[in-house]
């Protein structure tokens, strides 16, 4: 009928108005430098010239040719591998002292959320290098209990990366503050009724927490690996991507191509594989899901 | 129908409004922009001089912008990208060429025959440096040398005697590792790997660092690089230089005046250039405190300069200028004005025209005084000024020079022999690629 179909055209015009101003976003600052980066990666572009088409020459030179490109990705998978389930198991652990009914316990909430805040911050990067400068508090600390470190940890090839994958770590504050809310969608009877059979601690976490918290462990993991691969400006400030390029990740090298030595087409060439492999661990994630995450109203029906 | 008009007749109004405020704001030059990078003591000697600028024209509107090197440049070929450069822009001798190549900065020979510079008191070869085929692009603010910083109170409480410039290299060596020994402390601070310093190595030896075409390196004789790294790596092993995991943590290799050990007392000698001394003595508490020499760096041992006289870094005109006679009016100012240079106090370099320094000279606080010695020292016996670097250097450099010499060799990955091997096969391919 006209009528109908009139109406509903009405009802898609006014829908796509409605999300006109996410629309506009991301057709303006995601889709079309997207297609941008995927053309300059492609070219040799200076940023002063004209890019001049370069065919496969960047991505050619970034596999066969390019040292500190496979550095920068071993240094960046090692970082993400171990810093993602540290944060994710610290800030299940977290959220699950503070899903108790104690006194204060939204202070602590509020509290324990502050580091996530401050923490991608300059001023946080800084306070850093000033904990593990050579003659910094740490350093000092281990001198009050009689340990002289000769080490100086953000120079130190086998210690720059910790000091970032701690830091990140303690920014725990937003997967923790999901989870809390995860927590809470647990049902108490639940826990009783195990309880009333007589489950250990450890028995309710396994077969009760554990499984109910499956699609919020999911989607902080999604998001934590998304993190993990594009960390930034934790080790721009930190450690420069220093030393020896134990800390030089993706993300930091990409900018260097670009915006230091001008090597705008193969920092676009290396956007793009970054694109694509973080697109690839995302959907390997989803794609195994279906084995490990439950679903409560799904199972229900 | 009626609506439409009255909606037509609306919008025209307004954008002839609009238009036309445009064209009144082109037509009164009003404002112009300013940009250069430095350290905290060069803003705030700038923005003094800004001050007083606009003090004096206070129909302008002079806005600023200033940042640390790597950030100044980012932020520089971001505007250069956009089209939105500054009228007023610093420039390095580095890159200079790179920039008239690509029609970024404008030739000021029109100005200067406007009468706006004036450079009747400035003698030819301090401009030199600025001309690219026989056109200005680039004034120079002052002249500039790499250089030794030396405490001389230390070398005293160490019974050491003050090396003069015509030191070697193999002194060098000789007297950190005594400073270490005698007080304790690192004998030098940080930046032995400089690439400045590899340079100068090959300046010395007669040759430049690269070939006439820029496509490789400009010498064949490696063993002069291979000895420097093997000397700092004795030093390294000795304790008598910050060991480079400190070098990269706590000084940022050198980069950060404000930071350097010797700044702490934690060093007896520090390699920079003469322009800066201002700044790191400010940093180490002033010559009240403490007492600097400043001697050339050290020679090979066929005791011939291996340091030459440079463009400290000129003021160009964009191309985006909006304003670009203000802005000729503006460097004109900051050359020929002695108040201006009062303010500005050599920080940038031993200023170009001769009344200024006249003037300047007597007044001279006590780290000026010593840059302006130091300059007419070596402008006396110094190295011919080479080529400018070629494309593709920052890639060597960032990519190659500081991976595998600084780092490379001194955490232990390369033996010198090797890495210096990587090194010219690298600077033949990137330089290759790209010249």
């Amino acid at each position: 009928m006209p009528a109908s179909t009139d109406q509903r055209r009405r009802n898609t015009i006014a829908g796509y108005l409605f999300i006109s101003p996410w629309l506009v976003g991301f057709l303006g600052l995601t889709l079309v430098p997207i297609v941008g980066i995927i053309y300059l990666s492609f070219t040799s572009y200076d940023i002063f010239t004209a890019p001049q088409w370069s065919g496969w020459g960047n991505f050619v030179r970034m596999f066969t040719g390019d040292a500190r490109y496979w550095r920068s990705v071993g240094a960046t998978l090692y970082f993400a591998t171990v810093s993602v389930p540290l944060k994710l198991a610290f800030a299940l652990l977290v959220a699950m002292i503070l899903n108790t009914r104690h006194r204060g316990i939204d202070l602590y909430r509020a509290v324990y959320y502050t580091p996530s805040i401050l923490g991608t911050s300059v001023a946080v990067a800084v306070m850093w290098r000033e904990l593990f400068g050579f003659d910094g508090l740490v350093n000092a600390l281990l001198q009050r209990i009689g340990i002289t470190s000769e080490i100086a940890w953000l120079g130190d090839p086998r210690t720059a990366i910790w000091t970032l994958i701690l830091l990140v770590v303690w920014q725990f504050g937003s997967p923790m503050l999901i989870f809390l809310a995860g927590l809470k969608q647990i049902p108490e009877e639940l826990y009783e009724s195990a309880h009333i059979d007589g489950a250990g601690g450890l028995r309710k976490f396994l077969w009760i927490t554990l499984p109910l918290l499956s699609p919020v462990i999911f989607f902080n993991l999604v998001m934590q690996i998304i993190f993990g691969l594009t960390v930034f400006t934790q080790p721009f400030i930190i450690t420069e991507g220093g030393p020896l390029d134990t800390t030089n990740f993706y993300a930091l090298y990409l900018y260097r191509r670009a915006f230091e030595t001008f090597q705008m087409g193969y920092g676009a060439a290396m956007a793009v594989i970054l694109l694509l492999v973080v697109a690839l661990f995302t959907g390997l994630v989803f794609k195994t899901s279906s084995l490990w995450v439950f679903y409560e109203t799904k199972e229900g029906r | 129908m009626k609506r439409i008009a009255t909606v037509l007749a609306l919008t025209v109004t307004v954008s002839a409004l609009v238009f036309a405020t445009g064209e009144q704001e082109a037509a009164t030059p009003d404002e112009f922009r300013a940009m250069w990078w430095g350290s905290q003591n060069r803003h705030e000697r700038t923005i003094a001089t800004l001050d007083l600028y606009s003090e004096l024209h206070p129909e302008l509107t002079i806005t600023h912008e200033f940042a640390g090197w790597t950030d100044y440049w980012t932020k520089l070929t971001t505007m250069a990208a956009g089209r939105n450069l500054p009228d007023v822009i610093q420039q390095d001798y580095a890159y200079l060429t790179e920039w008239q190549s690509r029609d970024l900065i404008q030739p000021l020979d029109p100005y200067i025959e406007a009468g706006l510079l004036d450079f009747s008191n400035v003698a030819e070869a301090s401009l030199e440096g600025g001309r690219i085929d026989g056109q200005l692009y680039g004034v120079n603010l002052g002249i500039n040398a790499q250089a030794m910083v030396l405490d001389a109170a230390m070398f005293e409480a160490a019974g050491i005697p003050l090396p003069d410039d015509s030191w070697t290299w193999g002194e060098f060596e000789q007297i950190v590792l005594q400073l270490h020994e005698e007080l304790g402390i690192f004998g030098f601070g940080t930046g032995l790997l400089n690439e400045q310093i590899w340079k100068s190595l090959y300046l010395g030896a007669g040759v430049t660092p690269f070939n006439a075409q820029g496509t490789a390196l400009g010498y064949d004789n490696d063993q002069i690089l291979i000895e420097h790294l093997e000397m700092v790596m004795r030093l390294q092993e000795a304790g008598a230089i910050p060991h480079i995991s400190r070098e990269a943590s706590d000084y940022a290799h050198g980069d950060t005046l404000e930071t350097q050990p010797i700044v702490f007392g934690d060093a007896a000698i520090l390699s920079t250039w003469s322009n800066q001394l201002t700044a790191l003595w400010t940093a180490a508490g002033g010559p009240d405190e403490r007492d600097f020499v400043m001697i050339t760096l050290p020679r090979l041992d066929n005791r011939a300069p291996t340091h030459y006289v440079k463009p400290a870094m000129f003021f160009s005109i964009s191309r985006d200028a909006t304003n670009p006679v203000e802005a000729a009016r503006f460097i004109d100012f900051v050359t020929n004005d002695l108040a201006a240079n009062q303010i500005l106090m050599a920080e940038r370099g031993v200023p170009i025209a001769a009344q200024v320094r006249d003037t300047l000279s007597p007044q001279l606080e006590r780290p000026q005084q010593v840059v302006f010695d130091y300059m007419t020292r070596v402008a006396e016996d110094s190295a011919p000024i080479p080529p400018p670097d070629p494309a593709g250097y920052t890639d060597l450099i960032q990519n190659v020079y500081e991976p595998v010499i600084r780092d490379g060799v001194r955490f232990g990955v390369h033996t010198p022999a090797e890495a210096v091997a990587i090194f010219r096969e690298q600077t033949a391919q990137i330089l290759g690629a790209a010249n």
